[in-house]
């Protein structure tokens, strides 16, 4: 009896004679099951005894798809060459949780392979195969659609986008006493248009601030566009080349508009790979201006004498994570060490490194893909021995992915380092020289006291300590500040005193953080106010990425210093420095 | 010799030759008839490095033990890989010598080579068989395929091991079966991963094109120590 196939199964299997290119139908044909990739994969190192993790076994379940139906010993004896189709939604769903949740994208049993089998090439095609059937990881479902929709992955608005840029440049002016330190947007003909990540205006905006003050002691003839900023891209995790093409697209021709010289892609593992590497291919686009990683912008602006720095500012121990995306698939290995030395006292190398490096294990949209955290977090157990190993105290990279990958396994393993960005290194390494001011501006302190003045905060916590102290800081500032130590009294709580602004942790007895988010936003009463999410536990990128109500307006990590919340409260309520004239 | 011996060494080695050769041209054309992917982009990493140094890296990957961090940690793996593959040389060059210059047999130092060499092989062929069926990762990859043309070529190599003096005062049976096996060998060999080598070129040659251009291949840094 001839068996039937479900629709979206047809559809993968009529989809993939289009997929196919030469690379991949040699790649598809050439492997021997020698076994040498296995022990290349952080997910086998991490799981022994386990095959079901070797990159053999996992390409083997697309490979056989392949063999079934475009080889010719599989077609004529599947059984021979374990050829097997796919017929049911169930499979699809398998293949699924192979592609994406067993299977980071990192390349690295591509480089270890005898046969130049490069596995992570045509994983992604199957990860596009069953994204375009509508069969992925609802994270990665949601990212997509708001980079396709939004223009950017994190679903930030155009007008939020411009106002955290706004603050960030008033607060630049006020702490250089420059008016030239200002961040430009649009500017035309400028010798840099600078893209970023949106979780650097969502979650990180130092680096942002960081890189714009490092564009201001170079001197430089920058900006950043107001629109087609989002350097990442959703498509290379998705395998969607369509998605891929569309978001480079939209960064090459906003450059174009503007009459850019050179983009520069800010400290980002995907977003340069995509934008640098892949995005002409996908968008089949040619074009006239140059491209280059931040990392390089910054050393070449130190080798020039165009910025000044002095590394007995970093003196603590620094070790380097390279990202996959960087290192393996786009050669960027050796700058950012060579940078590194020139701002850092104290440089520890991490082993095996540059194009051998283990991922972080956040890579290849992993970190959008909730269900698959556990697993996530038992694979890091590879990078976090490489971590501490090294001894240092700061792990530095050249990605955002990374750092949220980092962040987490550091957290799960205990290992109390810290994650940092080579931008934040070099701008704290950066001797501003004293500048002829245009327009005077008044010296004043960075924080003059009570910029919360007349607005209302509530903190909920389960942990008093953590209450206590946020409460102070906040009091401090010139908040007024009510608590909640638990979920259902944080409901309460908020109804009552329709606050301005919600920190909200996330375990916490009773109702958890995430029912009262939800509970939050799906209330009308409550849905405008504004919440930062502050909470130790990782899974809570859920909220992020895998969400049916609006995400969050801030996410900060514990343990959290002063600045790290005034920050990102500020940033939230939009609040501007007061300066006293 | 009899007529037997005589077919096999000649005419059925031809047949099977051609069938081989002509399998592997339609093979060939399947893989050219899919495009090959356009990279647009300028070459990134430093000036070491070109899609053509890539290649040629890629390419030549194989002899450098040092290259892959795989080959490095398990070098017992390379070498029985260098000593497996030599031996399905000198069995195969073996089918060419014995037809059409069996005066080089003559040399006994080229019978021990090739016996030495074979001979290895063939243990390195059971020690594949042992570890395929007992190593619970090889287990989950391998298919019926993997097997039989493994038994395939280890069997094959015990044969040749003793046809190589090409005697025929002893009888003619064990250079009958290493000739009717090379030729369903060669048969066989384009329709199972024995072929791999046909493809070998082509991913390695994207491979190395691709890292070539991206700046990471030729490697220049190795690891001055590798995880434990």
């Amino acid at each position: 009896m001839k068996a039937t196939r479900s629709y979206k199964a047809q559809k993968v299997l009529d989809r993939m004679g289009n997929k196919l290119n030469r690379q991949m139908v040699a790649s598809l044909a050439a492997c021997v099951h020698c076994g040498m990739c296995t022990d290349a994969c952080h997910y086998v190192l991490a799981n022994p005894g386990d095959p079901t993790y070797a990159p053999a076994y996992k390409a083997d379940k697309i490979r056989k798809l392949f063999k079934r139906h475009f080889d010719w010993t599989g077609r004529v004896i599947p059984w021979w060459v374990n050829a097997k189709s796919v017929y049911t939604d169930e499979e699809l769903e398998e293949l699924k949780d192979t592609v994406f949740g067993k299977c980071t994208n990192c390349r690295r049993c591509s480089i270890n392979c005898p046969m130049g089998v490069d596995y992570a090439t045509f994983n992604r095609m199957a990860r596009g195969l069953l994204v375009s059937v509508g069969i992925m990881p609802e994270g990665v479902a949601v990212v997509s659609k708001d980079q396709w929709e939004i223009g950017n992955q994190m679903g930030v608005l155009k007008e939020d986008y411009l106002d955290t840029l706004e603050w960030l440049s008033e607060e630049l002016v006020d702490e250089l006493g420059d008016p030239r330190a200002a961040i430009p947007i649009d500017k035309k003909d400028a010798d840099i248009v600078y893209s970023i990540n949106p979780r650097e205006v969502k979650y990180d905006p130092r680096t942002i601030s960081d890189a714009a003050r490092i564009f201001y002691a170079a001197g430089a003839n920058w900006t950043m566009p107001s629109e087609g900023w989002d350097m990442t891209n959703f498509g290379l995790f998705s395998g969607d080349d369509d998605l891929g093409g569309a978001v480079a697209r939209r960064l090459y021709e906003k450059v174009e508009e503007l009459r850019g010289r050179k983009l520069v892609i800010s400290e980002c593992g995907h977003g340069y790979r995509s934008t640098r590497c892949e995005g002409q291919n996908w968008a089949g686009y040619d074009l006239g201006f140059e491209m280059e990683s931040s990392v390089i912008t910054m050393l070449r602006y130190i080798h020039e004498g165009a910025i000044k720095v002095d590394k007995s500012r970093n003196t603590e121990p620094v070790t380097f994570h390279d990202s996959c995306n960087n290192a393996r698939s786009c050669g960027l290995f050796e700058e950012p060490r060579e940078l590194l030395n020139l701002v850092i006292e104290d440089f520890r190398e991490m082993y095996p490194n540059r194009a051998e490096n283990f991922c972080c294990t956040g890579g290849g949209g992993a970190m959008s893909m909730a269900e698959y955290t556990p697993l996530r977090l038992k694979s890091a157990k590879i990078k976090a021995d490489q971590l501490a190993s090294t001894g240092a105290s700061y792990v530095a990279t050249s990605c955002h992915n990374c750092v949220d990958g980092l962040s987490d396994l550091i957290k799960h393993y205990k290992l109390g380092m810290k994650v940092t960005q080579l931008v934040n290194l070099v701008a704290e390494a950066l001797v501003i020289p004293e500048k002829e001011v245009l327009v005077p501006v008044e010296k004043v302190p960075a924080v003059s006291a009570g910029p919360l003045d007349g607005y209302k905060i509530l903190v909920v916590d389960d942990e008093p300590d953590f209450v206590s102290f946020a409460s102070a800081i906040l009091e401090d500032h010139g908040a007024s500040v009510v608590t909640a130590f638990d979920g259902n009294e944080a409901l309460e709580v908020a109804r009552r005193e329709s606050p301005d602004l919600i920190t909200l942790d996330i375990t916490m007895p009773g109702k958890d953080g995430k029912e009262v988010f939800e509970a939050m936003r799906r209330d009308p009463a409550l849905e405008s106010i504004p919440v930062c999410i502050i909470t130790g536990q990782p899974e809570l990128r859920k909220l992020i990425y895998d969400r049916s109500v609006p995400p969050p307006n801030g996410y900060v990590d514990k343990p959290i210093s002063e600045e790290t919340l005034m920050r990102n409260v500020r940033k939230i309520l939009e609040i501007k420095q007061k300066v006293k004239k | 010799m009899s007529h037997l011996l005589h077919f096999v060494e000649h005419t059925l080695q031809e047949v099977a030759l051609l069938i081989m050769a002509i399998v592997y041209t339609g093979r060939l054309i399947w893989l050219m008839h899919y495009k090959a992917g356009k990279e647009r982009q300028a070459d990134t990493g430093n000036g070491n490095t070109s899609p053509g140094k890539g290649i040629i890296y890629s390419w030549f990957n194989v002899a450098m033990p040092w290259a892959m961090e795989s080959s490095r940690r398990k070098i017992f793996l390379y070498f029985q890989f260098v000593i497996f593959h030599l031996g399905v040389v000198a069995a195969i060059g073996l089918s060419f010598v014995i037809p059409y210059g069996p005066h080089l047999l003559n040399s006994e130092t080229l019978v021990l080579l090739l016996q030495v060499v074979i001979g290895l092989a063939f243990l390195v062929g059971l020690y594949r068989i042992i570890r395929r069926v007992s190593n619970s990762y090889m287990r989950a990859i391998s298919s019926p395929d993997d097997y039989f043309s493994l038994v395939l070529l280890t069997v094959w190599f015990f044969f040749a091991f003793w046809a190589v003096p090409n005697n025929t005062a002893k009888g003619e049976t064990i250079l009958l079966i290493y000739f009717f096996m090379t030729a369903f060998f060669l048969i066989y060999v384009p329709f199972s991963k024995i072929s791999h080598y046909l493809y070998y070129p082509f991913t390695r040659y994207y491979l190395g094109k691709t890292l070539g251009k991206r700046g990471v291949y030729p490697v220049k840094h190795y690891p001055r120590e590798v995880r434990g």
